[in-house]
């Protein structure tokens, strides 16, 4: 890899954990300060990526909308920091006995923080739910956009409608959902039934796709009707009660190499996400680790793109009229 | 001597008169002139030549005047710095520009609301208007006074002209999502009558404002009072004809165009072509050609919005036109690199015509580096033959001859690079600086935190951090160089790196296009500085 971090060669110039640094100077074993330093790197990577995903989550509800420049960096980030922790956990450094349990301590205490966050960012981003435990997944709570209102009002009609065992499904969810999700101001809000599928509409170029457990493929033109019984398939979804609480190592496991983003077949995906199911993974983190993390910045902008079916062209309009709208009305 | 050397290597044949200093005496003459350039050619005015020039006599007897008269060439000489300040001397010493405070503009409170802060800054192509534009969707313009002929050495303050709401915000039902009324950017069009006309732009709508001027009103209708109320006609027993009577100078700001619907995402930037009928927009995938006078279609020529929004790994961060040549643009990413794309080769300009990148430095190399190699700004010089770039620790200048890596490289604040994650953490590094050229490509300027901002001789290879802030506040009071220690030791006078307000940042300045005066603006304030004239 060609990750060379700075911090690792030299002196740590971060003012962030200040209590180790502290510690540090008094250490006069040097070997025992290349350890924290060490440390202190893992400590920082796992900060970025609760603080990255607080930002993410922030963005949301930002005045003037999501800014994509500023998610896009914020994902480098993720991935950055991803990608050294990630690096750290397969070649392990040598740990003192004496530093061990405080490290440990504290990285544990960061993991259930980090992965608190991420519950509730999954949580946002997803509107998720299961069959049985619809309700302890709900539609993100802070949400200004009407839209995702909307959506939580047809996340609950799916889950109604989803309410089978789920032994039995098959392509009734699917079917179930996309009546749901039948509207259009929402189309890309729409609730996945089965919680590692995910559905966007791009109205730029009128393509639906989905994602399963991360891997992209695209489905036909916006026809959802007629397409459904292909495209869609069901899985076995089996209810795990301890989702909620994510064990960080699987956390950690579950993410792959930097995200490349693949064309998969059907076949391809269906084998992919019984194998990555049966790790006992949340399917959001999955999706959000193996998918790559640009995939809920490009969820979250597929709704942008409503209105511009053809951009370049548009309607005549008066000076007076904010005419964001009227170019919607006429696009549908 | 020096002088005539100097002269005969840049500017041949321009200067009518130089008189020879004694060579050989410790005392020196310092005589130092500064020639301007001309207007932009795509102005219908003639060329102007513009000097200024002060001497120092030395102490002592042997004392030369010298004189020097330049002539603006029509044609620029080859190298690069051709308008540069010329200095003289038998000594070594060069005088520096010294800049002097010369006015603030907005509140003194500390608490900034939020429609008040500043959000750009441009000069007219003459430098006589100076518009900004705020977080709240207003532009205020200021005006140059004419100099005054009492003191012909001073240069003129800058008072509102006009001050209009040029955006609202917006809210959109669909996506539920407001828009911001903030105004991103405001480019002035070239002047071609007595009105006056700019392009702004918030995140989704770009409006062409007409400021012109009313100093007559009609005066004397039959059919209506002069305060506007109808006559009752049957009260009308003569006929007059209306006449025109002067009033009070009124500045008028009405929207001529209005350019909407065009941006899915945020709009970046504007920047209008030297053929002064068409104009770009840039939002962070797509590149849209607009022409000024028709709002209701633009043409879309760099579209960089992959297939699949998965793939997305940079944006547009900023585009720019040629100033001379009306085919070629150039538009910055994320990934820290420029294309520059000639319209004549397609419709769609995907493909670049030039991609301009340098490798990044594997030393440097940390969780930020997407970051901070992201490009804010790209700027071209006046001479169109170089452009700038500006990212969040350096500015880089770009032959444009040249592809692989900048001729130059500034670091603007690398005290900075070891605090990137505490800056990642209070979101100030996502701040975008802009950077700026002065009249004659010698000078690039940009902001810093702690409301400094750092000007680069190009030719001197000098450079200063300034501060503007409301303490240095006296007129005419020289502004003291300043200095940030990133070492342990800290030297007196100097700030150190913890001290420094990351809140209190400078992102827009602006260098008036003809002369050594400058526009800075802070949080909510904006402060013009000029060079200290004897």
């Amino acid at each position: 890899m060609y990750m060379v971090y700075s911090n690792q060669t030299g002196v740590s110039t971060r003012k962030l954990v200040i209590s180790s640094v502290k510690k540090a100077k008094y250490l006069k074993d040097r070997r025992r300060r290349a350890v924290l330093l060490r440390m202190e790197c893992a400590f920082d990577a796992q900060n970025l990526i609760s603080i990255s995903l607080r930002k993410i989550q922030s963005s949301r509800t930002q005045r003037g909308g999501i800014k994509l420049h500023k998610n896009l960096l914020v994902t480098y980030v993720l991935r950055n920091a991803r990608q050294f922790y990630m690096s750290k956990n397969l070649s392990p450094t040598p740990r003192t006995q004496q530093y061990e349990d405080v490290a440990a301590a504290r990285e544990t205490q960061e993991y259930l923080e980090l992965t608190g966050s991420f519950t509730e960012l999954a949580n946002d981003f997803y509107c998720n739910f299961g069959g049985m435990d619809s309700d302890t997944w709900h539609c993100g709570a802070p949400q200004q956009h009407s839209s995702c209102q909307s959506a939580e009002v047809a996340h609950q009609d799916a889950s109604a409608c989803a309410m089978v065992p789920p032994s039995d499904s098959d392509l009734m969810v699917s079917e179930s959902f996309w009546t749901c999700a039948d509207k259009p101001a929402w189309e890309s809000h729409a609730p996945s039934s089965q919680v590692n599928h995910k559905t966007v509409l791009d109205l730029d170029t009128h393509v639906v796709t989905t994602v399963t457990n991360g891997y992209f493929h695209s489905d036909c033109c916006a026809q959802p009707k007629q397409s459904l019984g292909a495209q869609w398939y069901a899985k076995k979804r089996r209810i795990d009660t301890s989702y909620h609480i994510v064990e960080p190592e699987f956390y950690l496991s579950d993410f792959g190499p930097v995200p490349c983003k693949r064309l998969r077949t059907d076949e391809d995906s269906h084998s992919d996400s019984e194998t990555l199911d049966s790790t006992n993974i949340s399917n959001l983190i999955s999706v959000l680790g193996s998918g790559g993390l640009s995939e809920f910045v490009s969820w979250q902008h597929t709704d942008l793109e409503q209105i511009f079916a053809s951009q370049t062209i548009s309607l005549k309009h008066t000076l007076l009229t904010g005419s964001g709208w009227t170019r919607a009305i006429e696009a549908f | 001597m020096r002088l005539a050397q100097f002269l005969n290597a840049t500017c041949v044949g321009h200067f009518e008169s130089v008189m020879r200093g004694e060579a050989g005496t410790r005392e020196f003459l310092k005589v130092e002139c500064k020639v301007f350039t001309p207007v932009p050619s795509n102005t219908r005015s003639n060329l102007h030549s513009s000097t200024s020039h002060r001497q120092s006599e030395a102490a002592g007897s042997a004392t030369t005047v010298l004189t020097v008269q330049g002539l603006i060439p029509l044609q620029r000489p080859p190298c690069p710095f051709p308008w540069t300040t010329i200095m003289a001397g038998v000594g070594d010493e060069i005088d520096e520009v010294q800049w002097c405070f010369s006015q603030v503009k907005g509140a003194i409170d500390d608490d900034v609301a939020d429609a008040d802060i500043i959000s750009t800054v441009e000069f007219n192509h003459s430098g006589e208007l100076l518009a900004t534009g705020d977080k709240g969707g207003r532009v205020v313009i200021f005006q140059q006074e004419p100099e005054s002929k009492n003191q012909p050495q001073c240069r003129g303050d800058y008072n509102v002209y006009s001050t209009f709401q040029s955006h609202e915000p917006e809210f959109d039902y669909l996506k539920s999502l407001e828009i911001e009324e903030k105004i991103n950017k405001i480019r002035w069009l070239p002047q071609k009558n007595a009105a006056h006309f700019l392009l702004s732009t918030n995140d989704k709508t770009i409006k062409l404002w007409k400021i012109s001027e009313r100093d007559k009103r009609p005066e004397g209708y039959n059919l209506k009072e002069d305060d506007g109320r109808y006559r009752d006609p049957n009260t009308v027993t003569t006929l007059r004809v209306p006449i025109f009577r002067p009033m009070d100078l009124m500045v008028e700001a009405s929207p001529r165009r209005v350019y909407a619907n065009a941006h899915t995402y945020h709009i970046n930037s504007i920047s209008v072509n030297s053929d002064c009928e068409t104009y770009l927009s840039s939002d962070d995938l797509r590149i849209n050609l607009w022409h000024l006078e028709i709002t209701d279609r633009s043409f879309n020529i760099v579209d960089i919005k992959p297939a699949n929004m998965e793939e997305l790994t940079e944006v547009i961060t900023a585009s720019a036109f040629h100033p001379n040549q009306c085919n070629t643009f150039v538009y910055s990413s994320s990934k820290g690199a420029i294309r520059l794309c000639d319209m004549r080769m397609s419709a769609l300009c995907d493909n670049h015509a030039k991609f301009f990148e340098e490798p990044e430095d594997p030393n440097n190399r940390s969780f930020f580096s997407e970051i901070t190699s992201s490009i804010s700004d790209v700027n071209f010089s006046h001479s169109g033959r170089y452009m700038m770039t500006r990212d969040y620790l350096s500015i880089k200048i770009w032959d444009l001859n040249m592809e692989t890596r900048p001729v130059e490289t500034y670091q603007v604040h690398e005290y900075l690079r070891s605090k990137l994650c505490s800056l990642y953490e209070n979101d100030c590094i996502f701040d975008k600086f802009e950077c700026c050229w002065n009249g004659n490509d010698s000078v690039v300027m940009t902001g810093s935190y702690n409301n400094f901002f750092r000007m680069f001789d190009r030719g001197y290879r000098r450079d200063v951090t300034l501060e503007a802030s409301r303490e240095n506040s006296k007129p005419q009071s020289v502004l003291k160089p300043r200095k940030v220690s990133s070492g342990g030791k800290r030297k007196k006078d100097e700030i150190s790196v913890d001290s420094l307000d990351f809140n209190k940042k400078i992102l827009h300045t602006a260098w008036h296009p003809l002369d050594n005066v400058i526009a800075v603006a802070t949080t909510n304030n904006l402060y013009i500085f000029q060079d200290k004239l004897n």
